[in-house]
């Protein structure tokens, strides 16, 4: 164990920051929940995409820059640091763009990354249903074969990104006689193609940061489906490990939230509530240990190791201790909290914060879900 | 940077594992409770021949010379196996601080081999472990350390640990070989580190119990309601290890932030090990509330240890200071400062 950055780790920290000081907007972009919004972090993609800071992880030959994990940690709390927009492309750089690498073949590595890192398309995620949200295996979209193509019939929800995105992925039945987890694949499809439909859903904010997909008779090339015929369950779950894992929330996002909370605090400190100054503290504290806990875990992959069911208790780690610091907040904003924007129209970012955090312990899987994961796989407890 | 522990720590920690299961299984402790001294001159003589008492003694004082994050490794095992017998105290504690110290080669190879036994003596705590049975004792006077052979008898304390011998205090006398502060950075962290293996074992204990009792047909632990509370304690231990780690590195380096972080180490591995053993009784059920199942051994323990070494108020005390007073930088970037 050696903890402190070598002298590449710190040369590379200040490339970075160099970098997002000159580049990241002064200006607070509008929320990509929102149309307008949306387009603003497309840019904001592009941008980094101009200086190479996309898809850091990625291999170069992608239009990465092959960076191992202790510099994506490095990069992110120097992105953090900056204040940088969110990532509206997070879809791709996280969950589908590691699974085209792994499963993908030349062609569509070729013709799907690229194009990702450039910030050219925008992915959309639709995993679940009406009827399946944490019970995945209950899908019943279909995708038919005939010929060359796929014809998906169904209907998809809760799909962030597919107000606006370009593409997007998820899981079809393709053998219309199977159940559950087999004959089901991973499929990659325009979501301007004939016979789809987007209905935005409004959040719990009021802006349409989903939406619900419908599927009638659509047209999609077989060149398309993402490993073999069949074999969509695996893949979906190596999908949904990458987002669970590691990378989906890195620890500096919740290290600015904590610090932000402080300083909230400071300016609170008088007519704060006597548990206010604890939860602050422990905010802070989990903030940290989640950064310790990911340091650890990327220094264990990079020696070679593997996350497992760990990465559920990393999920509801992150998901609760963000949930506690935005309701810290928001008691301590008191009669403030319910504003949108503050005297002289600043955004509430703390209210916006809050809601947000709501549906941490909900996606990528409930915490629930991922309770029983630690129970039945960590614990070795019966099902 | 690289937060991983080496193999070599991966295989000590085993041994020492395999070695406690062995001859320090529940069956000694309800054994020992029955005896007047609850201590054992064959269970010591074990862990001298283990090498135990001088895995941070320099190698010259015929030591292992290991690191203070070996140090919490074997504490956590220690937590686990529920060691009673004053080998944290003397071995993690003691140890690295008199050979920071210098001049105590003589000391340091008696704790090698197990002849001395060291009670630590602080205000923090209103009380000592272990005074009686000790060669020497370290105490504080004016925030100085000192170091002095225990020649006193003291009135014994009754712990609801039934294997914790606690003592009141003795004049604080001796020769000067550190801080107080520093005496209390590393007993705290010792102490972290004790209570997740405490609650390492009461984890295992519960989840076993869940395993094997049966109600309306099946087992327990196949109910949701019983996996989610087992799972919930989990998340909160497992965080603590990591945090833990850290404190060790940052008090082996003399990093000037160390005292936040064993604080920090202290609370979480505390609350850690507090909440496991509500899960883990109210897991047994009717059978949590007895004598006679092991629990209650590691629930005490973790009561004991939680308040031992600086309390809840004592260390949020310190975090306080530190982040909100200002004197820490935070945010991203700042992980390790």
């Amino acid at each position: 164990m050696h903890l402190a950055y070598t002298s590449e780790q710190q040369a590379f920290r200040a490339e970075v920051r160099a970098w997002m000081e000159a580049n990241v907007p002064k200006k607070p972009l509008v929320t990509l929940e929102r149309e307008d919004g949306y387009h603003q972090h497309v840019e904001w993609e592009r941008k980094l995409a101009s200086g190479n800071w996309g898809m850091v992880t990625w291999p170069e030959a992608y239009g990465g820059r092959g960076l191992d994990l202790i510099q994506w940690l490095i990069f992110e709390e120097e992105y953090y640091r900056a204040g940088a927009p969110l990532r509206v492309n997070q879809n791709g750089i996280f969950l589908l763009g590691p699974t085209v690498m792994e499963f993908g073949t030349d062609e569509q590595k070729a013709r799907f990354l690229t194009p990702m890192a450039k910030g050219e398309l925008i992915w959309a995620q639709a995993w679940s249903e009406p009827n399946a949200g944490s019970d995945m295996a209950a899908i019943t979209s279909k995708a038919i074969r005939d010929g060359d193509h796929y014809v998906i019939s169904g209907q998809k929800t809760w799909s962030s990104r597919a107000s606006f995105a370009d593409w997007g992925f998820g899981l079809f039945r393709t053998d219309p006689d199977s159940k559950r987890h087999k004959g089901l694949s991973f499929i990659l499809f325009d979501l301007n193609a004939p016979g789809v439909t987007r209905r935005p859903i409004r959040q719990l904010h009021g802006d349409p940061g989903f939406a619900e997909l419908f599927f009638d008779e659509v047209r999609v090339p077989v060149a398309n489906r993402i490993a073999g015929e069949g074999e969509g369950w695996n893949v979906a779950m190596a999908t949904a490990g990458f987002e669970r894992g590691l990378m989906l929330r890195s620890p500096a996002r919740f290290q600015a939230a904590a610090e932000r909370l402080v300083a909230l605090f400071r300016k609170h400190e008088a007519a704060a509530a006597p548990a206010a100054r604890e939860q602050v503290m422990q905010a802070w504290m989990d903030a940290q240990a989640y950064a310790y806990n990911t340091y650890a875990v990327a220094s264990k992959i990079m020696a070679g190791g593997h996350i497992g069911a760990e990465a559920s208790l990393n999920k509801i780690f992150w998901s609760e201790l963000d949930r506690a610091a935005h309701r810290t907040a928001m008691q301590l904003l008191g009669a403030s909290a319910e504003l949108r924007h503050f005297d002289g129209g600043a955004l509430n970012t703390w209210l916006e914060g809050y809601i947000f955090s709501l549906s941490g312990p909900i996606y990528a899987g409930s915490n629930e879900i991922q309770r029983n994961i630690i129970a039945e796989r960590l614990l070795g407890l019966p099902r | 940077m690289d937060f991983t522990i080496t193999e070599d720590q991966a295989v000590l920690t085993q041994g020492v594992r395999d070695y406690l299961a062995g001859v320090h299984a529940p069956e000694l402790l309800r054994a020992l409770d029955a005896s007047d001294s609850r201590r054992s001159a064959d269970v010591w003589q074990g862990l001298v021949e283990m090498g135990l008492p001088g895995l941070l003694v320099p190698e010259a004082e015929g030591g292992l010379g290991l690191s203070l994050l070996d140090g919490v490794l074997i504490a956590a095992e220690l937590g686990r196996a529920g060691v009673a017998e004053p080998l944290a105290d003397t071995a993690l504690i003691a140890a690295p601080l008199l050979g920071k110290a210098g001049n105590q080669d003589a000391l340091l190879a008696a704790i090698a081999t197990g002849e001395a036994k060291i009670a630590l003596q602080h205000p923090v705590n209103p009380w000592v472990a272990d005074l009686n049975g000790a060669s020497h004792v370290l105490s504080v006077k004016d925030g100085a350390l000192l170091l002095a052979e225990n020649n006193g008898r003291a009135d014994l304390l009754e712990s609801v640990d039934p294997l914790r011998r606690l003592y009141a205090p003795v004049a604080a006398e001796g020769t000067e070989v550190g801080s107080a502060d520093a005496l209390l950075d590393h007993a705290a962290l010792i102490d972290a580190a004790q209570l997740v293996g405490v609650a390492d074992a009461m984890l295992e204990q519960a989840t076993d119990y869940a395993k094997n009792r049966s109600q309306f047909g099946q087992p327990i632990g196949s109910f949701q309601a019983v996996k989610h509370h087992l799972a919930t304690a989990v998340v909160k231990i497992e965080f603590a290890k990591p945090v833990i780690q850290r404190a060790a590195v940052a008090l082996a380096e003399g990093s000037a932030s160390a005292p936040v972080h064993v604080s920090h180490a202290k609370l979480a591995a505390a609350d850690a090990a507090w909440a496991m053993s509500e899960t883990a009784i109210q897991t047994h059920g009717a059978m949590g509330y007895t004598y006679e199942v092991d629990l209650h051994f590691w629930m005490k323990r973790a009561w004991a240890l939680s308040g031992a070494w600086g309390d809840r108020a004592f260390h949020l005390a310190r975090i306080d200071a530190a982040v909100i007073g200002g004197a820490l930088p935070i945010g991203p970037g700042h992980s390790f400062a």
